[in-house]
């Protein structure tokens, strides 16, 4: 085995580790190795994409079968709420309300996802060059994902709402009760600083709430499942089931504000 | 060169699997850490400045994907690396069982430390799920090491 004195491998190591830990601070060694590892992270979603489109070859028919006659039935609904948006339109001028500026959203795939199991993030491959940036919050057609950490020109980081370094202002949307959703790395979230008189219940929505900074306000964030009491007895908490499928995330929209 | 290149061949596939592991393969929401084990096994088919910059270079890799803004990834494989080159020395690490047994305490100390300093930064991770994280993550590692420890002989002959 190649023999080295203990100062010399001592010394690389540190050396070695200084060098890297600045470089890991660094967008531009992050964004290079990403770019690099995204055609084939884009290669093998297509590949799992299309494997499970054969292998669940006859649960898809099925599924096509039954959206087929939903979409049928989505569009005659659309087709009169058109008619009542447009109605609404009317009536809200004529009542003189200013009209809220619609969201704008940035549709996109998830090509990879954290490479352990201590944090929860996804990249997703959208970056810079579709106008998204850091902060952004993330949703998909359920509700909400989680926000954009870091942004290069084709890729963005989107950190996942279970991650646990997650602080979601949010309110119980029946009784307006407020309180701090974070994540816990498992597949609910949890709820927590609830007084103990707190209005909250078993199979209440949990939307954010306007005072979150990143988050536009009334996203779906979940469902309360459970409700407990705080270890020190001075607050309580809900187990929150977040609405969006997090472990089986493939698209997802980022909110362009 | 060509050791070089295959073992740079290797990182890079071993990353793309990791990021990408399929979840149908994931056990209890856990993927094994694919990168720390041919890491390690590089130490015992390689000379140790091999395995070192091996050890760095899986580290920033996985650093990359992390949102973690330090290259704690990079720093522990490189301590694991020398840890197990120094053990190495000391004890013969020849048979497939020791290794197992070498690659499993590394696989728990890594998590164990990547998990505390998790909690550290204020995090708030439930008992059971770092218990979770903890044990079948190291497990699922060692389960997959023999693979890896094939790989990395077939890369060194």
């Amino acid at each position: 085995m190649f023999k080295l004195s203990r100062k010399t491998i001592t010394s690389f190591i540190l050396i070695a580790c200084a060098a890297f830990l600045i470089f890991s601070f660094s967008a531009l060694f992050k964004n290079s190795v990403q770019k690099t590892f995204k055609p084939q992270l884009s290669l093998i979603d297509l590949l799992k994409r299309e494997f499970s489109g054969i292998i669940f070859y006859h649960r898809n028919m099925v599924e096509l079968d039954r959206l087929s006659s939903d979409a049928g039935n989505l569009r005659r609904r659309l087709f009169d709420l058109r008619e009542i948006e447009q109605e609404n339109a009317r009536l809200k001028s004529l009542m003189g309300f200013k009209q809220k500026s619609p969201l704008r959203l940035v549709a996109s795939r998830v090509i990879a996802r954290s490479p352990h199991s201590w944090s929860s993030n996804v990249i997703i491959d959208k970056g810079r060059y579709s106008g998204i940036r850091r902060g952004m919050a993330v949703i998909n057609t359920r509700g909400l994902v989680g926000r954009v950490i870091e942004a290069t020109e084709n890729n963005s980081k989107v950190l996942l709402v279970n991650d646990p370094s997650q602080g979601i202002s949010s309110i119980v949307q029946r009784s307006r009760q407020e309180g701090l959703v974070n994540g816990s790395l498992g597949s609910n979230l949890i709820m927590r600083y609830l007084p103990d008189d707190a209005d909250v219940a078993v199979g209440d929505i949990i939307i954010t709430s306007e005072l979150s900074q990143v988050y536009p306000k009334g996203l779906l964030v979940g469902k309360v499942i459970n409700i407990g009491k705080e270890f020190s007895g001075l607050s309580r908490y809900a187990v929150i089931k977040p609405a969006a499928e997090l472990s089986s995330l493939e698209e997802v929209l980022v909110i362009i504000p | 060169m060509k050791k070089w290149l295959l073992i740079l061949f290797t990182l890079i596939v071993l990353a793309t699997l990791q990021i990408s592991w399929p979840s149908a393969l994931n056990f209890f929401r856990i993927k094994p850490d694919l990168l720390l084990a041919f890491v390690i096994s590089l130490v015992f088919y390689f000379n140790f400045k091999i395995a070192l910059v091996s050890a760095i270079l899986a580290g920033l890799f996985k650093d990359a994907f992390l949102p973690a803004p330090m290259a704690i990834n990079t720093i522990l494989f490189s301590l694991w690396s020398y840890l197990t080159f120094r053990l190495s020395s000391q004890v013969s690490t020849d048979n497939n069982y020791v290794r197992l047994i070498i690659i499993l305490i590394i696989a728990l100390l890594n998590n164990a430390s990547l998990g505390m300093l998790s909690l550290n930064s204020g995090s708030y991770i439930p008992a059971g799920i770092f218990l979770r994280n903890l044990f079948i993550s190291s497990f699922y590692t060692v389960v997959l090491s023999p693979f890896i420890f094939k790989l990395t002989k077939r890369i060194a002959a």
